[in-house]
């Protein structure tokens, strides 16, 4: 892990932590209903909106936690350096999203900005351990990063070899 | 499997199914066979002489191929097998197929079974030898310009005019858009592939392809052809024989020039036709390989996600997310679970 990546994941942590702190709430504006409060648009009340965070490593990979009263919205932004990670990242994240249903806490859309986002409501934290959630988040990050250099660096390997071994017979 | 086999291996193996029988009684067949580039091969026993085996192939490019003197090339390299082996011409070719053979499998049975293979190989490599045609008259109108241009100074502006002015085949293999441009000169052959890619992913990975290709040459095998690379532009050479849409964000084209020493008459030349005229295939072939494997290793790394993920689950779930019932502690006890 690199020097900067390691205060990077330790602040995302304690933050994520920090922000799943769920409870049961029932929606104030339709009776017998519980929404997830931050996908509410902006009708209901302030007070059950917390402060969005972002926390930043460089303007390419940032990730952006929006709290409130009964569920967390936690955005990632996923470092791409060149169009090859662009492609990479968008298909990985495409990948990932289509299988939100195995994910519970994946959103199927990600947050304008971001590459992927996920939805945590008390009823996830009901269910599952918070920690292993947090885990989970910090994992993904961690390992989304090594799996999208990896399979650039394979796929310039690959054309290489393509490569000469299609000019080689030629002599 | 790296390369791509310039010969048809359901044309060979029919072939030899036919040629060297398993039971006495010959069957009839009748057998629609693909291949790259709208390339549809179809052979059939005529239904009163089963020893008869036509033998026709249908290509998207013929007309420009006819131009190029593709019926004067494939008779010269189908004719020596005459006594058993018909070329059908005119009227006689069957409907919907630009070139027909009739093998006669009653007088092949007379030669030893070497000769045999090489006319079932020879046969196989029917699209081969269509589309080498042009390549062949470029290459011998390369020949010519070496013996014309040999004692000239060929810096010389009229001469370089000359040749800026020369001919350039154009074979449109895959419609308007994917053609194959040959340019003869005196010192080397330029063959250009225009080539359209279906998706951004595949234009992406196949820039990073064409940049190896390009490096390639610098780096390991310098006898290779040089390769160039454009995008969305045509080369000059060709400019004024681009056809389709000019302006395809998706459309790329890639300049091999061949050196005197890949134009060496004999085997090196005909195997320079037969690894150039297949570059197309080699390179979507393996753009493609390499979004499966892309596939697959995303579908691994989204299990293993999953797996992280359930560990947050409280339940008696191992690691594949089935549940172990009747877990138990090391004294025996077991947990019970929803009690509080």
């Amino acid at each position: 892990m690199s020097q900067s990546l390691k205060p990077y994941l330790t602040a995302v942590r304690s933050s994520l932590t920090a922000a799943i702190c769920l409870e049961d709430f029932s929606s104030q504006l339709v009776e017998r209903h519980n929404r997830p409060e931050i996908e509410v648009d902006n009708t209901h009340n302030p007070e059950l909106i917390l402060n969005p965070m972002i926390i930043a490593r460089n303007e390419n990979e940032k990730i952006l936690i929006e709290p409130s009263i009964n569920s967390v919205r936690v955005s990632i932004k996923i470092k791409q350096a060149d169009e090859i990670e662009q492609i990479l990242v968008h298909k990985f994240t495409r990948f990932l999203t289509s299988r939100a249903e195995n994910f519970f806490i994946l959103r199927r859309i990600p947050i304008k900005g971001y590459d992927i986002s996920f939805l945590i409501t008390n009823f996830h934290t009901e269910q599952m351990l918070k920690d292993k959630l947090v885990d989970f988040i910090i994992e993904f990050m961690e390992d989304v990063d090594k799996e999208i250099s990896e399979m650039k660096l394979f796929l310039n390997a690959r054309a290489r070899v393509i490569a000469e071994s299609y000019l080689t017979p030629f002599d | 499997m790296l390369q791509i086999e310039p010969h048809n291996l359901l044309v060979q193996k029919t072939l030899t199914e036919r040629i060297f029988p398993d039971s006495e009684s010959l069957k009839s067949i009748d057998r629609i066979i693909t291949d790259f580039d709208f390339t549809t091969y179809h052979i059939s026993t005529f239904p009163d002489e089963k020893n008869l085996v036509l033998i026709s192939i249908y290509l998207k490019c013929y007309d420009d191929l006819a131009k190029y003197g593709v019926v004067e090339y494939l008779n010269g390299k189908y004719s020596k097998f005459n006594e058993f082996l018909t070329i059908l011409s005119g009227n006689d070719i069957e409907q919907g197929y630009n070139y027909s053979l009739v093998l006669d499998t009653n007088k092949i049975e007379s030669i030893d079974d070497e000769s045999k293979n090489e006319v079932i190989n020879e046969l196989a490599l029917l699209k081969r030898h269509a589309i080498a045609a042009p390549f062949e008259q470029a290459f011998t109108r390369y020949d010519e310009l070496v013996q014309t241009y040999a004692n000239s100074n060929t810096y010389a502006e009229e001469i370089q005019q000359e040749l800026q002015n020369e001919k350039v085949l154009v074979i449109k293999y895959r419609g308007l858009d994917e053609c194959i441009y040959i340019k003869p000169s005196f010192d080397r052959v330029t063959v250009i592939f225009s080539t359209v890619f279906q998706d951004e992913t595949d234009k992406i990975f196949g820039k990073v392809f064409l940049q190896e290709f390009v490096d390639a040459r610098k780096r390991s095998v310098q006898t290779a052809p040089q390769v160039l690379y454009s995008h969305k532009e045509a080369p000059l050479d060709i400019t004024n024989y681009v056809q389709g849409k000019k302006d395809d964000e998706n459309k790329g084209y890639i300049t091999f020039v061949l050196f005197p020493r890949h134009l060496v008459k004999g085997d090196r030349r005909d195997n320079c036709i037969s690894h150039i005229q297949y570059f197309r295939n080699y390179f979507h072939y393996h753009i493609k390989c390499s979004k499966a494997y892309m596939h697959s290793r995303m579908r691994f790394r989204v299990k293993e996600f999953l797996k992280i993920l359930n560990r947050a689950k409280p339940e008696n779930v191992d690691d594949e997310g089935k549940a172990i019932e009747n877990r138990k502690t090391a004294s025996g006890r077991r947990f019970e679970v929803g009690r509080v």
